[in-house]
């Protein structure tokens, strides 16, 4: 938890974030998910798309808030104490997700180079999509919600299986334990694979009743 | 190797470097001889400071020039200073002008809280009394864009800094509470000017910022944070 660490993910420039910004909404051209190392340690985001950063979910989670407050003010229903209310519980079910990541690589015994901050990052980039979500539907009611949910999810969960089966999967072999230490190739696919799956549900959940 | 080295000088070779030679070489005299042979420069040192500050500040300068009863001004002793204020106000209101680094080395807090003050009294004038979540945002606005700029940033930033850009910037969040009083903000040409207000408010922030932190590249990273806290103080004025 060493502030250098914490400074790598937020050495990024604008080219980056806008790079990143369009993977995570479009990400089926996309050709190289490769995370590149220079010498063992990862490169910056500042010089590698792939690497995770710290700054868009940062910034995600608070514009979210702040749509969410919008939302409720255009409804009617604002007062700043909802805005607490809407902040605390996003900020529980990050946490809920990254713990539930964390318990079950560690349960099931996989060796891979994701650090919690690593994990924060991609369980924060969701955000991004749910506010592509929420604005479509103030901009265009039920219907743009439910198209933009269905787009946001599937670009997400396309975004998620491939960054974190790089990550996930390849460690097996560089191992030099023997076969029967190392979790089989098929449960390292169920918990990328059930990762992704819970994106959408939590994007419908904390942004359904924004909309209705 | 130390007998050595007392042998050599003791010879009375170089007398006038014995007097020093032995406070460096001789370790056991030097405990003696060196406090001896450095205190007169320390002393000098010490007093030296001692007596800067009374020499250059103008408190004792108007005291010692005036008559002994009279007081400096309020404004002086308490650090305000309203052209300096003047100055930084301007380089907020003209966001098209760039911004040179060197105005923000006095941090002054004077200016952004009067200016939260308003903004406050704004807001009771339309009925909303958010003194307390006003003070709030703000105070968690600082301490977040602290820490962000600080990790973002490859040169140190202070608080005071942080503190003192983004109560500068909050003017034009001023005046558009104060035109929420007579014009309801709720349609669109309230949304448009709410906008318009945000961009200006965090242009002129973060125009600041990266010319203060070097930080060239990043000039729409840090305007979208500001924009954020920005339309946090918007929410507050609209709804």
């Amino acid at each position: 938890m060493s502030v250098n660490k914490l400074k790598y993910f937020f050495a990024v420039d604008t080219r980056y974030v806008l790079k990143k910004l369009m993977i995570l909404m479009f990400p089926y051209t996309h050709q190289d998910w490769e995370v590149r190392y220079h010498r063992d340690t990862p490169l910056t985001p500042r010089q590698d798309v792939n690497a995770p950063d710290l700054y868009i979910p940062t910034m995600a989670f608070i514009t979210y808030i702040l749509l969410a407050g919008m939302a409720l003010g255009i409804q009617k229903r604002f007062s700043p104490e909802v805005l607490g209310l809407c902040a605390s519980t996003a900020l529980v079910w990050i946490i809920i997700e990254v713990l539930v990541m964390l318990l079950s690589l560690y349960l099931l015994t996989v060796h891979s180079d994701l650090s919690t901050f690593d994990l924060i990052a991609y369980s924060g980039y969701k955000y991004v999509g749910m506010i592509f979500t929420v604005l479509s539907g103030l901009l265009f009611g039920n219907d743009g919600y439910y198209v933009a949910l269905v787009w946001s999810s599937c670009a997400l969960m396309f975004f998620i299986v491939r960054s974190l089966k790089m990550k996930i999967l390849p460690s097996i072999s560089s191992d030099s334990m023997g076969m029967g230490s190392n979790a089989k190739p098929q449960l390292r696919l169920y918990i990328t694979v059930a990762t992704a799956v819970f994106q959408p549900i939590i994007i419908y959940w904390l942004t359904s009743h924004l909309v209705r | 190797m130390g007998d050595f080295e007392q042998d050599f000088y003791q010879t009375g070779y170089y007398i006038d470097d014995q007097g020093s030679g032995v406070a460096y070489y001789d370790a056991d005299a030097a405990q003696d001889t060196l406090p001896n042979n450095l205190d007169p420069f320390m002393e000098e040192r010490y007093s030296g400071e001692i007596y800067q500050p009374t020499m250059n500040s103008t408190d004792f300068s108007s005291t010692a020039s005036e008559s002994p009863g009279e007081e400096p001004p309020l404004l002086v002793e308490l650090g305000i200073d309203f052209d300096h204020m003047w100055q930084k106000t301007l380089t907020v209101l003209n966001p098209l002008k760039p911004a040179d680094g060197s105005i923000m080395n006095e941090t002054d807090l004077t200016g952004p809280i009067l200016f939260c003050i308003a903004l406050g009294v704004t807001l009771m004038m339309a009925g909303k009394v958010h003194f307390g979540y006003v003070y709030g945002i703000s105070a968690i606005a600082c301490i977040g864009m602290y820490i962000l700029l600080s990790l973002m940033s490859s040169l140190a930033v202070s608080y005071g800094c942080v503190a003192s850009v983004l109560g500068y910037c909050l003017l034009p969040m001023v005046a558009l509470s104060a035109f929420a009083v007579v014009y309801s903000l709720q349609g669109i040409l309230g949304t448009v000017l709410a906008l318009l207000t945000i961009c200006w408010c965090s242009f002129s922030a973060s125009k600041i910022f990266i010319s203060t932190l070097a930080m060239q590249e990043q000039q729409l990273l840090v305007f979208y944070p500001c924009a954020l806290l920005y339309g946090l103080f918007t929410l507050l004025t609209v709804f």
